[in-house]
């Protein structure tokens, strides 16, 4: 198996006013291409801070490991390799779903491709782009809210549009911060599901919960303690 | 592609957008409003001014240009120049007997000018600026009926051109402000009040052939004074230029009256070294009448700078030949001593400071520029904190820095092209309508706008009071506030019995200047993008340095 995704040691450290809070204090991670990792562990442990910095939403210390994706150092990325990075070959899913509440379901779901997309590519490729936007809300099951705003949608449903917000750029990874956090057993359960299909057609996520019940359903767990990979 | 989308959204999902518009408009329109009666105040300035002096305005005063009316020929044969006409004008006192005794006697000292009436007409549309005439079918309709124009017996217009009386006695028209008991309505027509003392029918000075004494004094080519020359005058007419200055200063007589006052008439020459047999200075030659202003209108399709340059040609051309003729005993003027200016060069003391007046409202006014900035700024700051969840949901899926700027300075620019456009269209409904809502002010509230006021407050009180009931202190607080408000219009709408803002009698023009200036209104608008765009971009920037991982956790 080809490793897609390695952090080495890697130390963050957020500034509350005046006083340093250490969260990551050299954690390292390998996450293989097709794998689907969990990383678990208690509240405040530095899980979330891992995945901001695998996908490339924050950056470590100074003094810290690095992040490689495919061999690349995410450090050594310009902005627009950065942007790129976020666009293309990883998608997020919140907890709390993180939906633009004035677009509508589809639009939602097309938002990654239309962020990377040129006024001239989107008259060209506007028919494509909704049609991959719809199939995938298809897949998703959200074929009859195409037009709905996320207001007018259940937790479930939200979450299935974040999903496939996340897959229309077709990422390399898939990382999610607490995928089912918000939702109650059965609806989560239905979302995991969604994401073991993907999985099972190939797809390399990174997931992350303080659900044992969720984390059973990756193929390997990772437990953060303190700031350190256990 | 993402950001038209957004900024679209943003701009028709909510309503905070619609109040950034609405102030975009509000100081657009104000600003436009303001300047456009400004500028049509001083473009009706201009069009009073230019009135009774053509395009192109040749003036020698006191001693006045001999053979005036070869150069009126000269000036008639160029192709830019449609008429001429002779003036001469000098300063005088006019003395007014209003009742009995001294006590009813005014004096005052008046420009006189000795006109043409004829080619005056052709220059300068004199008879239509003589005001006791007889009106349009159309002006006729919308006169009050006690209008003294409606009366057939005030229609003089025939002794205006005469400049003398239907018997042949000189007449003298007078600017239509001197008389002091001229008075102006609100409807901008005069009436004439009583003089005290005088009989119950006199009538200062119009129709019934007041008479007036003038007395002018002539001044020699060596600069000394003459006798002073006084002569009757019965008033034929009263002439409105539109121009206060004017009409309260200005009278006219005919031309060859002038000229006999003042010596500048034809007369004969003669010689201080020979004598005639019967011991007298012998008679050389005659010294022919003179004008000291010449008026010329241009013809259509021409400027009055380029009438002006041609008008200079032609005296040049007019004083050679004349010099050249050894037969006539005196010369014209030096080309050098003689002005020769367009209207607006001539009048430029007096419509300079109406410009400068504008120009001052309008760099005053463009502090609305910043206030528009400034509510622009406040209201997408509000936004941007509101919106930074969505910021870092962007910049997660990589949208990058300049993307989220661009998102909120699109959305700024839409605000101002919007806001702008219906400032715009606001300004121009309010200037197409501002005679009426003027007249609205003008006039009492009909009773049914004052009980519609009343019943409006009332159903204002009843949501106040169902917004306590529900506990909502919003709807408190807003319907509380339209309660006040509307009460305040409702008891200014009992008392209001009509006032005037624009008064004619002050503002001297009858109607408020009520075209668009459409160049302030494109600058404005275009001022208005600006400023909205500057507003947007300081919470623009912050939204683009948002840190996503921040934002998100922002819940």
């Amino acid at each position: 198996m080809t490793m897609l995704l390695e952090a080495e040691h890697v130390k963050k450290t957020y500034r509350l006013g005046r006083v340093d809070v250490p969260v990551l204090r050299g954690a390292s991670i390998t996450v293989d291409e097709g794998e689907w990792v969990a990383i678990v562990g208690s509240s405040g442990s530095g899980k979330s801070t891992l995945l901001h910095l695998l996908g490339g939403l924050d950056r470590p210390d100074a003094d810290s490991g690095p992040v490689r994706f495919a061999g690349e150092e995410l450090n050594r990325f310009g902005a627009r390799r950065e942007n790129l990075y976020r666009n293309r070959d990883v998608g997020f899913v919140f907890q709390f779903y993180h939906l633009l509440p004035e677009l509508t379901v589809l639009e939602n779901a097309m938002l990654p491709a239309l962020v990377g997309l040129s006024r001239v590519r989107w008259i060209s490729d506007r028919a494509a782009l909704r049609k991959r936007a719809a199939e995938l809300l298809e897949t998703c099951g959200l074929s009859h809210r195409l037009g709905h705003r996320p207001a007018e949608l259940s937790g479930g449903e939200r979450q299935r549009v974040a999903i496939a917000r996340a897959l229309i750029n077709k990422p390399r990874v898939l990382l999610a911060d607490e995928p089912t956090g918000n939702l109650d057993i059965h609806t989560g359960g239905g979302i995991l599901d969604l994401l073991a299909e993907r999985h099972a057609e190939g797809l390399t996520m990174v997931m992350v919960t303080h659900d044992a019940a969720v984390a059973a359903r990756a193929q390997r767990r990772v437990r953060i303690v303190d700031g350190r990979v256990e | 592609m993402y950001a038209p989308l957004l900024a679209n959204r943003y701009l028709t999902s909510r309503i905070i957008p619609f109040i950034a518009v609405a102030a975009v408009a509000l100081c657009v329109a104000l600003v436009i409003v303001v300047v456009s009666v400004m500028s049509g105040f001083l473009e009706m300035v201009r069009a009073s001014g230019k009135t009774m002096t053509g395009d192109v305005v040749i003036s020698r005063p006191i001693t006045g240009m001999p053979y005036y009316q070869e150069l009126i020929k000269e000036i008639e044969a160029l192709p830019e120049a449609a008429a001429a006409s002779p003036i001469v004008e000098t300063f005088g006192l006019l003395q007014m007997q209003y009742g009995t005794g001294d006590g009813g006697k005014q004096i005052e000292m008046v420009e006189v000018w000795g006109i043409d009436p004829a080619s005056l007409d052709r220059v300068a549309d004199y008879s239509r600026k003589l005001y006791w005439s007889k009106p349009a079918d159309a002006a006729l309709a919308a006169m009050s009926p006690d209008d003294p124009l409606r009366n057939p017996f005030y229609h003089r217009d025939a002794d205006g051109m005469r400049l003398a009386t239907a018997d042949g006695r000189p007449g003298l028209v007078l600017g239509i402000e001197i008389s002091p008991f001229n008075r102006r309505g609100r409807d901008g027509a005069y009436r004439t009040s009583q003089a005290p003392g005088a009989p119950q029918d006199a009538d200062y000075f119009m129709p019934n052939a007041g008479k007036v004494i003038l007395t002018l004094v002539p001044v020699s080519e060596g600069g000394s004074l003459g006798g002073e020359r006084k002569r009757d005058f019965t008033v034929v007419n009263e002439f409105q230029s539109g121009l206060f200055q004017i009409d309260a200063n200005r009278i006219l007589v005919s031309l060859p009256v002038a000229q006999e006052m003042l010596r500048l008439d034809a007369a004969p020459m003669v010689s201080r070294t020979e004598f005639d047999e019967d011991g007298r200075p012998k008679v050389i030659g005659e010294s022919p009448s003179r004008a000291t202003t010449i008026v010329v209108r241009a013809r259509p399709g021409v400027d009055p700078v380029t009438l002006r340059d041609a008008v200079r040609g032609a005296y040049a051309r007019f004083h050679e030949r004349i010099s050249l003729d050894k037969t006539l005993p005196v010369n014209p003027p030096f080309p050098d001593l003689v002005s020769i200016e367009t209207w607006e060069e001539r009048l430029s003391d007096f419509i300079g400071p109406v410009e400068k007046e504008r120009e001052l409202m309008r760099t005053l006014f463009s502090i609305v520029y910043i206030v528009c900035a400034g509510l622009v700024l406040a209201i997408f700051w509000s936004i941007v904190q509101e919106k930074t969840r969505d910021i870092g949901i962007l910049r997660a899926v990589g949208a990058s820095r300049t993307g989220v700027l661009w998102i909120f300075l699109r959305y700024g620019l839409l605000i101002g092209i919007v806001g702008s456009a219906i400032g715009v269209l606001l300004a121009w409904a309010i200037i197409a309508r501002i005679n009426d809502i003027h007249t609205l002010l003008g006039t009492a509230a009909p009773g049914w706008l004052r009980v519609a006021a009343w019943v409006a407050t009332a159903g204002m009180l009843a949501l106040t009071v169902r917004g306590t009931l529900r506990a909502s202190a919003l709807h408190v607080v807003l319907w509380g506030f339209g309660t006040a408000a509307m009460a305040v219009v409702s008891a200014v709408l009992l008392q209001h019995e009509g006032f005037l803002v624009w008064d004619p009698s002050v503002y001297y023009f009858s109607r408020i200047p009520d075209s668009l200036d459409w160049h302030t209104a494109w600058t404005t608008m275009a001022g208005g993008i600006v400023f909205s765009v500057i507003g947007a971009s300081i919470p623009a920037a912050r939204a683009a340095d948002t840190d996503p991982v921040k934002s998100l956790r922002y819940e």
